[in-house]
Order: structure tokens, then sequence, then C-alpha cells
């Protein structure tokens, strides 16, 4: 063979070529592609104006969030999810992440998924989002409106809800459709104390009716318990409550038709050391009135349910999750998605405190991209 | 004061006779009553077309639910859990395929956890895998992207309006349920002939009929009506919606106006869930009929099996077409 044509063939095999031409076909190389996950990555872009915060990072452009994806069967046995995330910093302090340029790197799920377990069991293992009510769960690119509702990111989390460990899925031999999921986790999530050995765990009951081919009912409870962040190394406990109503309709006699989602959920933190009553809640509407439009409401509160007097006391140490009052929250927004894939939305959000009078009135505009093999969303 | 006596007759006790008498009703029973009937095979079908050709071809022995009801645009139905419910207790999945579920099928198919319809198990089915070699329109030349919007990479998928795929399909069902229950093989094949009889008898009367319109040229408003169109050898000149998913520019409206006017008579086509708005607007400036048409089995009342759907469609066909401005003419 001629040295030019080895030298050839040398870069071929350098620059991956063969691995192209051999995709289909390769089982002696070892080259194939077809067993390759489906990936994906969502972005979130956002430009955001704070009327009463002017400094920090409040105000500009950032990237607030990319996720990447990798989705696959692994054998007969197991499919398997694996999603890593990149957010600014400032959400993720504490975290023993890998940090880059004012982002967290971190791996947001990666889990498995059990395919043949008897009796219609489901079982997944690894780091998953926990099935605390309708909103905890959900990735960033899912969210309803730019930000959690501040209930959700007192008490829980301000993006994925995740934790490691297993939990099993049952459902329930009914005339609706009701399943439950229990499970056991390491305790890592921001409401649990990291550092402490005991086993966080909870449950989830979904129920969920069909009213008409359009309209379904939502109603379903939440509860966990674990250690408290908030006493590191103390070995208090939390236990959460949540319930969530949602009612959907989407009308079925045109594509990209009408849609209506009204939802509404509370919680209700009980720490075993902690004074006062905390409780959350929010409520949100999402209307298509357009094939390629959405408007959408949102109110929410989330309080400390402290006394608030004792809390003005010299001396007194506050709260954790940056909860001392009383927030309340206002929010609307305008989006346009044009495909499944991209939308872009403007946000009108106002903020107060109920106990301090202090509020924030801002501005954002959010882009949100998905490139690539991106599974579907649940219902 | 509680005498056993009362409850002896002829030397047995009451309790005994009693145990006796129920025990002959429940064995009586069983020589009187059918004995446990033979589990049928539960099927279940995404598309409303596929679920009316699995009951006339499994009849008797099977029991078929489908997930998407005629009405609904099936790129885009809600993957409700109390879908995958329904797919619980499944034996065989027949589906469409050519990704026409993708956006709810792989969720449902999971939410379900049935290892019997998982992929490459003898309960899943494809039923594009019905087409032959060269079957499957419009199949991606080169380079795929989302710029084309949301395309279907392995080709189009609505082959069912092409009643002689609708045999075929027939077939590979009948196969597939004579794996899974072999005792009834025999039937299922038998019914898929009866089947592709009864359409062939009427597929003649359709091709005639809509061969006698004189409509040679259509704009459509999605790719919906490709199979249609090579069946009844008509000639697609534009789609509203050019990029699947998205809705079209004004600039590609008023050039495939343009082009309507050119071509002119032509028949613009929707399906009854598309934006008739923007069909209509289209045939208006054009000065040409809209004929909105069911895509499935059930989309509409009258369109109550297979066989229907093309019945409803030649005679909304017939009224456009009476309709239409006699510009040839």
């Amino acid at each position: 063979m001629p040295f030019p044509a080895k030298t050839l063939i040398y870069l071929m095999i350098l620059s991956g070529i063969p691995a192209l031409a051999l995709a289909q076909s390769s089982t002696l190389t070892g080259a194939s592609r077809s067993m390759n996950p489906a990936i994906s990555v969502n972005g979130l872009i956002r430009g955001q104006a704070s009327r009463d915060n002017p400094t920090g990072d409040l105000n500009g452009f950032k990237i607030d969030g990319v996720e990447v994806q990798f989705t696959s069967v692994v054998d007969p046995f197991w499919k398997a999810n694996f999603n890593i995330g990149m957010h600014p910093a400032h959400a993720h302090e504490g975290e023993e992440d890998a940090h880059a340029e004012g982002m967290v790197v971190h791996v947001e799920e990666a889990y498995l998924d059990g395919q043949s377990l008897p009796a219609d069991l489901g079982l997944r293992l690894g780091k998953f989002a926990l099935p605390f009510g309708k909103h905890a769960p959900l990735h960033m690119h899912q969210f309803p409106f730019s930000d959690a509702p501040v209930a959700i990111a007192a008490f829980l989390s301000d993006h994925v809800f995740a934790d490691t460990g297993a939990m099993g899925i049952v459902t329930a031999p009914v005339p609706w459709y009701s399943d439950l999921r229990i499970y056991g986790v390491s305790g890592e999530a921001a409401p649990f104390d990291a550092h402490n050995k005991n086993l966080a765990g909870g449950g989830r009951l979904t129920n969920l009716w069909d009213l008409t081919d359009d309209a379904t009912l939502e109603l379903s409870g939440s509860y966990l318990h674990g250690p408290d962040a908030r006493h590191p190394g103390e070995n208090k406990k939390v236990d959460m409550y949540g319930a969530d109503l949602t009612w959907k309709w989407i009308s079925s006699a045109r594509t990209r038709g009408p849609a209506l989602n009204l939802t509404v959920e509370a919680l209700w933190p009980d720490y075993e050391e902690g004074e006062g009553d905390p409780w959350g809640w929010y409520g949100l509407a999402q209307y298509r009135f357009h094939r390629n439009w959405w408007l959408g409401l949102g109110v929410g509160q989330a309080d400390a349910g402290i006394d608030h007097a004792a809390a003005e006391e010299p001396g007194h140490e506050g709260h954790d999750h940056g909860l001392e009052g009383d927030l309340r929250e206002y929010k609307i927004n305008l989006t346009f998605a044009p495909s499944e894939f991209s939308a872009v939305r403007a946000e009108m959000v106002y903020h107060q405190d109920k106990v301090t009078m202090e509020d924030d009135l801002r501005f954002i505009v959010q882009a949100n991209f998905t490139i690539g093999s991106h599974p579907a969303h649940l219902y | 004061m509680l005498n056993i006596d009362n409850f002896r007759s002829a030397g047995r006790p009451v309790v005994i006779r009693i145990g006796m008498f129920l025990a002959m009703m429940v064995f009586g029973a069983g020589l009187v009553l059918p004995g446990p009937a033979q589990a049928k095979v539960k099927v279940v079908a995404t598309l409303a077309d596929l679920g009316w050709i699995a009951e006339q071809v499994g009849g008797d022995d099977v029991e078929v639910e489908f997930l998407c009801k005629g009405h609904r645009d099936p790129h885009v139905l809600p993957a409700k859990p109390s879908l995958a419910r329904r797919m619980k207790k499944a034996d065989l999945l027949v589906y469409n395929g050519l990704e026409l579920e993708i956006g709810w099928l792989p969720l449902l198919l999971d939410a379900a956890r049935n290892p019997r319809i998982r992929p490459g198990q003898q309960g899943e089915l494809n039923c594009a895998l019905a087409l032959g070699e060269g079957g499957i329109l419009e199949v991606p030349v080169g380079e795929v992207d989302r710029s084309q919007g949301d395309i279907h990479p392995l080709g189009n998928p609505h082959y069912l309006l092409d009643p002689r795929n609708g045999i075929a399909v027939g077939h590979l069902i009948a196969e597939r349920l004579a794996v899974l229950d072999p005792a009834a093989a025999d039937r299922y094949r038998q019914r898929a002939d009866q089947l592709a009889r009864r359409i062939e008898e009427r597929q003649k009367d359709w091709e005639t009929r809509i061969g006698g319109l004189g409509i040679r040229k259509l704009i459509v408003y999605h790719q919906h009506w490709e199979y249609f169109a090579a069946w009844m050898d008509l000639e697609i000149i534009g789609v509203i919606e050019n990029r699947p998913g998205i809705s079209p520019a004004p600039r590609h409206v008023e050039g495939l106006i343009e082009l309507g006017r050119q071509h002119n008579p032509v028949l613009v086509i929707a399906a009854t869930w598309n934006h008739i708005e923007a069909a209509a607007h289209v045939a208006g400036k054009i000065g040409a009929e809209l004929a909105v048409l069911p895509g499935s089995t059930l989309a509409v009342e009258e369109a109550t099996g297979y066989l229907e759907l093309f019945e409803v469609i030649c005679r909304n066909l017939e009224t456009a077409g009476a309709a239409r401005p006699k510009a040839d003419s």
C-alpha cells in the first residue's frame, strides 16, 4: 500500500470517519452507534430587570440553566436516565459540585428504572426527582413561570427536587388512575441535613380522573420525613405534608387548540425544633388562547409562621431557606411557543414581604430551547 | 334452650344438608353454565383505524381498546396516565409507527410497565411493517433537522388513508394474533381475508366516484393526504402547513394562494382537527372549494368504521367537487 494511502487511513481513524461509515455494521470494530442513548440539551436564557434591587444577579442577561439528558434502555431489565445540569452558582451554595465560571455542574438525575418486575411493580434506583407535589419534581425547563413558586423554593428547592435512593411504584386496582410512590433516600436534598446519616423518605399518592375526553382532575397528597437541614448535626427531624389539585382541559377539536390548566398546591413543614407554623401555597392558571400563545397567571405565599415581634428582637438567629417573614408573589407571563422545541416568554413578577413590607418588581424575558432527542413530558 | 335435635333431620345435621345444597348449586351451575371462557387476547391499538381493523380480524377472540379518539390529532395526544392504565393488561400493542405516536406512546409504554408489549416482544406490533419495500412515501432524502418542522424522519406516517394499506395491516395483525393465540390462528387469517374482500369491494366504488369528480389537483393543510392522493392518482400541488407542526408564514401562504390560482381548479383539503380557518382563507382567496375530511375512523360521527371513513371522505369530496367553480368548463 502506498505510504500516502496509509497516512490517509491513519488520519481517518484518528478523525473518527470510519465510525461514521461503520455505524450500521461494525460488530467487528465495536464502533457501532446504533445502541447510543437518546441525547438532548435544554437551555434557558434569561434577561431580567429589577425595579427595587438594581444590583447583583437580579439584573442583566444570564444562562438560567443548561441540562443535558441521556436516555436509553440498558438491557432487558433496566432503562436508564442521566441528566446533568448547569446552573448559576448562587443557587447551589454549599453543594459539593464542580464550580466553573460562576456555574455549578451537577447531576440532576441519574437513575435506573426496572423493566420487568412482577405484579406491575415499578422500581427506580439512583438519584431521581422526588415526587412531592406537582412543582418540585420539575426540571427548570418545565417550569410554568421563570422561577419556582416562593413556597417551593423556600421549603423544598428552587430547581428539581432530587435525592439519591430507591423508589417503589404501584398502581392501585381502582376504577380511576391511582398510583403510590414510596421512596427512601440518603437525605442530600435541600430540606435535609446532608451530613446526617439517617435516611429520609416519603411518598405520594396520585389520583387522576378523566372527567371528559378533554378534561381531567388530579387530587394528590405527598409526605416526606428526614433530618432537618436547619439543625445540622443535631438529628432534628422535619416532616413535610403536601396536597395538590389540578384541573386540566385540552380541547381535542383542534391541533394545538385552546387549553387551560388550573393548579393549586399547598405544603406544610413540621419541624421537630422550630418556632411557628410555616406553610406555603401557590395557585396558577395557564391558558393557551392561540395555537402558539399561552397566558399564565400565578399567585403564591411562603409564610414562616413565626412570631414576628420575637423575630425582631436582638439576637434572634432567624431561619434557614432565607425565609423570615411572609412572602407573597404575583406573576403574569405571556409565552410564545412556535414549536414544541422553543419558547420565549415575557414575565412580570411582584414580590412582597408582608412583615418587612419590602417589595420588588421584576421584568423577565426567558428563552427556552431543546435540541436533540428529548423525551416527551408526562401529562 | 338450644336443642340440637332441632337442627337434625333424617339423621343428618341441618348444617350438613345446607352444605350439600350449596355444593349441588355450585357444581350444578358448573354443569349448566358455560365453563370459564377461553381468555381473550387483549389488544390495545393506538389509533381508532387500527382498533377497528384489529376488531374485524380478531372477532370474538379478542378484546380491543384504542387510545387516540378518532377526532383527535394523533400527533399530539396528551399522554394521560389513564391511557397507560389501559395498556397494563394488554397482550398486544398495535401501533401506527413511523414515529406518528412518538410524542406520547413511549411515555405511556413506560408508565404501563407491561413487559409483554415492550419493543422486541411478540406483543409489540408496528403496523408500518405491513408496507412493503417502497410503500412508505416521503422518506426524507439528505439532511433532516427541525428547521423543516416536526418532520418524520422515517417517512410519511399517514398510510392508513390508502385502504390497500388497511388490507395489508389486517393481514399483519392476523399473523401476529396467530402467534399469540395459535388455537385461533385460522380464524384470524380467515377474518383478515374477509376484511380484505370487503375493502376491495368498496374500493372500486370509491375510486370510480372520486375519479368521476374531475378533481386532479389538491392543496392540503398538512401532509396527511399523500397516500390518499397516490391511491386516487391526485396531485398535491402545495401544503399550507409547509413545515409540519409549525404555523405557516404569511409569505408562504401568499405564494400558495398564487400557485393555487395558477392551477385552479384545485380543491383545498383539511382534516377536521386542522386549523380550518387558515385552510378556508386559502381556499377563499384562490376561489376554490374547501373539503374538511375526517382523518381517521370516528373523526366524525358518521365515520363509524374504517370502511365508513372512506365513504364519508368520498361523500364530502363529492359535495365539494359539485360545488367548486367550473373554471375548466
